[in-house]
């Protein structure tokens, strides 16, 4: 026997030439998942583009990033957003350093000691959390914070509401994280004779820091645009305030809501600047996490 | 190694931050384009240096010109207000949340407000009328740019009565004009609002509306749209279509808006800053003499006065007459002077009324009674 003969396959290949019909229904599969692909992708091209188009004129005023709006008139082209721009940050800065540390332990507690009734009970309220519309949260801050407490509006109640839209989404995604964490490399460390919590904090923690990283910075853009809480718990205000807890503080959202009874060109300016510079603001966040988790990926190799 | 270059990463993001925060400005001073503000004399500045106010979302942009004039006049003070609406406005105020309300009505007795506010300020509270906003009827007929309407008119159309802009009612205010046979399509605010609120009070007093007042639109015609931008961008799409908005909409959209016959007959009086004046000089209060300036809105809306115009928003800012803190009554006296002088300037370009003279003197004289 040659060896071209070894090679050549005991049995006859069954579908060596593909019919028409079968083609015709390939290419047509094809096509029809492409085009749902396409039709998906209209609106979002679509509003950056008009978010784009109406917007850019703004961004490239000299003061937009670096003034506030203070002594500006309604029907003048002039002032920016920095007072707007602080504000977004701050609040979703102090709801971030609130939020994370709490969801990161919840999920902590969820995959490595939670047994019984009480892990349940979390688990369910959690998702029931994460059901709660962003104006109930508002009310509720607005009810213990102010109402109750008798405490003045300001950034940092919005910084609270933001906490409870946030909480249940960092605790489900460092959940899933550190369920992806290998369970021999745990027992590979257990078996040094290394206790519980420094496994927990030496091994499991760093290897879904990555996750944990990314799951944060996405969260934390979510709340980034949240309209509701800065509408109930803080007030407008056209100057920069660095004071999260006494005054009024705008946001970028809130300036958008202040600007629609501005029926001015400058106004319609301003609105459609704020809206993108707020998308740019969410981008820079995604980007942050996708280079946070690049470069602390742990190495396969 | 890891921890290392993660640290690396957030003190990028720590020091980007701090550099934000070094690099702004509130100094808009001396933008190209930017009007000096009106001078204001006798104003006793000082006080509290950030005044809080919120309310009505009508008087928005009058704010932000007087809020101008305030740090222009009063350098180191400054005023936030919030546009959340008049009863909210109320509410923060009596609540002791800001220092002063913008509401487009007066303090209502039934609601128990004058109570709340008396209790908050430990004094009256006063409505001092500060902006007034014009309501213009607007229209989109092809071929017709110059309509006359007056009060009885304008309730047949939005309750349903009149239906054609070619009806004798209509042809008799435009003799000599050429009206197409075409149906009317009202358009209405969907939303509660302040200016449906006026503009059914005023078709109540000038054109015998029986469908009621109130802050939703009860004519039962028509199409509905949210807002003044709603209704504006309905308009523009409606053929034969009329609904009413804030002067300045109407302005900033280049919206046809109609003359209108006031309660005195005469000529159709055009919408422009010096008919609106007309009618706020003309104005009564509900209690003459009294510091106290709530206005009795009929006398607007009902004017007989030759080229007044009498469909229009008043807003008020709600006040204590004594307030518990000497300095917020400093400030809010000082700030409240400035708007009803130097805030006036150019407050036309914004689709406000500039107040005359013999008007705002009497507010004047309220408000430099605050204590």
């Amino acid at each position: 026997m040659t060896t071209t003969e070894l090679e050549r396959p005991a049995r006859p290949p069954v579908f060596h030439h593909l019919s028409t019909g079968r083609k015709a229904r390939n290419h047509l599969a094809t096509v029809l998942v492409s085009l749902a692909f396409l039709i998906a992708l209209v609106p979002l091209v679509w509003l950056l583009a008009t978010v784009v188009i109406k917007g850019w004129r703004a961004l490239v005023s000299p003061d937009w990033f670096t003034h506030s709006l203070k002594g500006v008139l309604p029907d003048q082209f002039a002032g920016g957003i920095y007072h707007a721009l602080y504000g977004s940050l701050a609040q979703a800065l102090v709801c971030a350093v609130i939020a994370v540390p709490i969801g990161i332990l919840a999920a902590i507690y969820l995959v490595e000691y939670g047994r019984g009734w009480l892990a349940r009970l979390t688990t369910f309220m959690v998702d029931i959390l994460s059901g709660v519309p962003s104006i109930v949260a508002a009310l509720f801050i607005f009810a213990l914070w102010i109402s109750t407490f008798g405490l003045e509006q300001s950034a940092f109640a919005v910084s609270l509401a933001l906490v409870l839209l946030m909480l249940p989404v960092v605790v489900r995604s460092c959940e899933e994280m550190l369920r992806l964490v290998p369970q021999e490399l745990r027992e590979a460390s257990y078996a040094l004779g290394i206790p519980k919590w420094k496994t927990i904090v030496r091994v499991v923690l760093p290897t879904a820091l990555s996750g944990i990283v990314t799951g944060s910075m996405l969260a934390l853009a979510r709340v980034l645009g949240e309209t509701a809480p800065v509408l109930v718990l803080v007030g407008y205000s056209q100057s920069i305030n660095f004071n999260i807890f006494d005054g009024n503080m705008t946001s970028l959202p809130l300036f958008i809501y202040n600007q629609f009874t501005n029926p001015t060109a400058a106004g319609q300016l301003r609105i459609w600047g704020a809206a993108l510079t707020l998308i740019l603001l969410v981008m820079l966040f995604n980007l942050i996490a996708t280079v946070i988790s690049r470069f602390s990926a742990i190495k396969t190799k | 190694m890891k921890l290392k270059r993660q640290s690396a990463v957030l003190a990028v993001v720590a020091a980007s931050a701090v550099m934000l925060a070094a690099c702004g400005s509130d100094n808009n001073s001396g933008v190209a384009g930017a009007q000096a503000a009106g001078k204001s004399a006798n104003v006793a500045c000082g006080g509290k240096n950030t005044l809080k106010a919120s309310g009505s979302t009508a008087q928005a942009n009058a704010m932000s010109r007087f809020t101008q004039a305030f740090g222009a006049t009063c350098s180191d003070q400054d005023i936030n207000y919030n546009g959340n609406g008049s009863g909210a406005g109320v509410k923060e105020f009596t609540g002791k949340q800001t220092d002063f309300a913008g509401s487009d009505s007066a303090l209502s007795a039934e609601k128990g407000e004058i109570e709340k506010a008396k209790q908050r300020c430990g004094a009256p509270a006063w409505n001092l009328p500060m902006v007034f906003g014009p309501i213009a009827i607007t229209y989109k007929l092809d071929g017709v740019d110059d309509l006359a309407l007056d009060g009885k008119t304008l309730a047949g159309i939005f309750s349903g009565k009149i239906t054609k802009w070619n009806a004798p009612e209509i042809a008799k205010l435009n003799a000599g004009k050429k009206l197409p046979d075409q149906k009317i399509t009202v358009i209405f605010r969907s939303d509660e609002s302040g200016t449906t609120d006026n503009f059914q009070k005023y078709l109540k007093t000038a054109g015998g509306w029986d469908k009621g007042t109130g802050k939703s639109f009860n004519g039962g015609v028509g199409e509905g749209a949210k807002g003044n931008d709603g209704t504006s961008q309905a308009l523009k799409n409606a053929k034969g279509g009329i609904t009413y908005n804030e002067w300045s909409f109407a302005q900033a959209q280049k919206l046809n808006v109609a003359k209108i016959v006031n309660s005195g007959g005469g000529q159709p009086v055009e919408l422009n800053a010096a008919s609106a004046a007309k009618a706020v000089e003309a104005a009564k209060f509900k209690d003459e003499g009294s510091k106290d300036l709530e206005l009795n809105l009929d006398s607007i809306y009902g004017t007989k006065t030759a080229g007044a115009y009498p469909l229009m928003l008043a807003t008020y800012e709600i006040a204590c007459s004594k307030y518990p803190d000497a300095d917020t009554g400093k400030a809010v006296k000082a700030f409240l002077s400035v708007a009803a002088q130097g805030g006036q300037e150019g407050l036309d370009q914004n689709g406000y009324v500039k107040l005359p003279k013999q008007f705002s003197d009497k507010l004047l004289a309220s408000i430099n009674a605050i204590q």
